[in-house]
């Protein structure tokens, strides 16, 4: 079974999903638990919450299979909407803000627990965190402030003291040379 | 603001957008566009999929064992909850509770046209403010450009202010300059404050310059060679108006000299004088 599930495209897995396939359910939480616990972990800094939030995020997947569309994004983007969207809900609601600010728009530490060995062995990981070492500082500041911490180009500016245009331009070429960079070396996966 | 403009500016929005970054209004905005354009709504998805790549910035971290074990638990209680709900809803109903169940149905049906009445609402509210969204940018648009006209007009009215003083001032002298045989309708008038170097020159009746020349004027200090000073363009009457500052050199007893130029401007005439001013 294992075997079968590992071989399956995650669109695969999705319909299969969308049928109330519950094996379907535990590969797809097999295969994405690391990366989508990390995240939801990064914008929240507490593994409660982070527990709650992706199993929120798992069984709004359960329901919801049906209406993923591989013509509007693959799988993995919308496997991590979802869990991203959540958890930025789950974090504007609950007053921890100030708290994570400050962690939050730092870059990722070094050291990584051990049961995160088979997703840093992925490919897509290293190439993704490389490509954000690549980038110049402040671009890749604005980028994790409004992907970890859902602020709005406005709230950055105000966050970081600069102008708006300036906020703007910075995110925009940070995103142009990151996808850049991950289109080279991602190619077609991407 | 013409469409392409705008589906450019949206394209530019798409990648904050992915990123959920763009504030309300912008964000309504670009949705509004997305509607009605194909090519935006193909980027986005790309756009989209990049982001999504960010998640991997975070480092991986597992959740406890026993969570795999809830979220399945779960899954199958669900799935369990909507078939106990359907057939709940098959159950007959007794004959006689059907009539006493009218007047709630009435009231349902009522509830219902309440709301589609208000979802119209909220639609035309929405066309409208995206209307009106429209109209701002338009207006803004429209504003900045008259702005530009404005700010122009001024500088044309401040330097036409500058030569009527420079005209009239005690402290300047003034050179008629006559057309040569080249250019036998013209005529200019040179003006310069000696002590500050600045200088005014007018000029009418010159034949307007083909689209890859244009006038230069020199200033030739007595036993140099002419200085080049700065070109200009005439309208249709000959006329012109260019301020400029005079060499050191040619400040106390210089002549002053038209010619027609290639467009860039040359470091010594190449072509007859046109105007001249006397002593030349």
């Amino acid at each position: 079974m294992k075997a079968e599930s590992s071989k399956s495209s995650d669109g695969d897995l999705l319909r299969a999903l969308a049928r109330g396939d519950q094996t379907a359910l535990a590969s797809i939480y097999d295969r994405y638990r690391l990366i989508l616990f990390g995240l939801v972990m990064r914008i929240l800094h507490d593994r409660a919450e982070a527990e709650e939030v992706l199993q929120e995020t798992f069984l709004q997947v359960w329901r919801r299979a049906g209406d993923f569309d591989e013509a509007r994004g693959r799988a993995f983007t919308w496997l991590v909407t979802i869990a991203r969207s959540r958890a930025l809900d789950r974090l504007r609601a609950s007053a921890s803000r100030g708290r994570v600010a400050s962690e939050a728009a730092q870059m990722p530490r070094d050291e990584v627990g051990d049961a995160a060995e088979d997703a840093l062995r992925s490919e897509q990981g290293k190439v993704v965190r490389q490509a954000l070492t690549e980038l110049p500082s402040e671009q890749r500041q604005t980028l994790l402030l409004a992907y970890f911490e859902g602020l709005t180009q406005t709230e950055i500016a105000a966050r970081l003291g600069d102008p708006l245009g300036t906020v703007k331009t910075r995110m925009r070429a940070g995103m142009i040379k990151l996808r850049e960079l991950l289109h080279d070396k991602l190619g077609n996966s991407m | 603001m013409d469409l392409m403009d705008d589906h450019q500016q949206y394209q530019e929005s798409l990648a904050l957008h992915a990123l959920d970054a763009l504030d309300a209004a912008e964000a309504r905005a670009l949705e509004a566009h997305l509607v009605s354009c194909a090519e935006c709504r193909t980027s986005l998805v790309e756009w989209r999929d990049a982001t999504g790549l960010l998640a991997h910035a975070s480092t991986p971290a597992a959740p406890s064992h026993e969570l795999r074990g809830r979220i399945l638990a779960a899954a199958r209680a669900e799935t369990r909850a909507p078939q106990t709900a359907a057939s709940a809803k098959v159950v007959p109903m007794p004959i006689a509770s059907r009539r006493s169940n009218l007047w709630p149905n009435l009231l349902k049906i009522a509830a219902a046209i309440a709301i589609v009445g208000l979802l119209i609402g909220m639609i035309v509210f929405w066309r409208h403010d995206v209307g009106l969204q429209r109209d701002i940018a338009r207006l803004t648009h429209e504003r900045n450009r008259t702005a530009d006209q404005l700010a122009r007009e001024r500088d044309a009215r401040a330097k036409e202010h500058d030569a009527v003083a420079m005209l009239n001032s005690r402290d300047t002298k003034k050179m008629e300059l006559a057309g040569t045989p080249t250019a036998q309708n013209a005529r200019g008038t040179f003006v310069f404050d000696p002590k500050t170097g600045r200088g005014l020159l007018l000029t009418e009746g010159l034949p307007t310059a083909p689209a890859d020349k244009a006038y230069e004027v020199w200033f030739i200090p007595k036993g140099h060679t002419p200085m080049p000073g700065k070109m200009f363009t005439v309208d249709a009457s000959g006329q012109a108006m260019v301020s400029g500052e005079i060499p050191l050199e040619a400040r106390a007893n210089a002549v002053i000299a038209i010619t027609l130029e290639p467009k860039k401007g040359s470091a010594a005439p190449t072509s007859a004088i046109y105007l001249a001013s006397p002593g030349s």
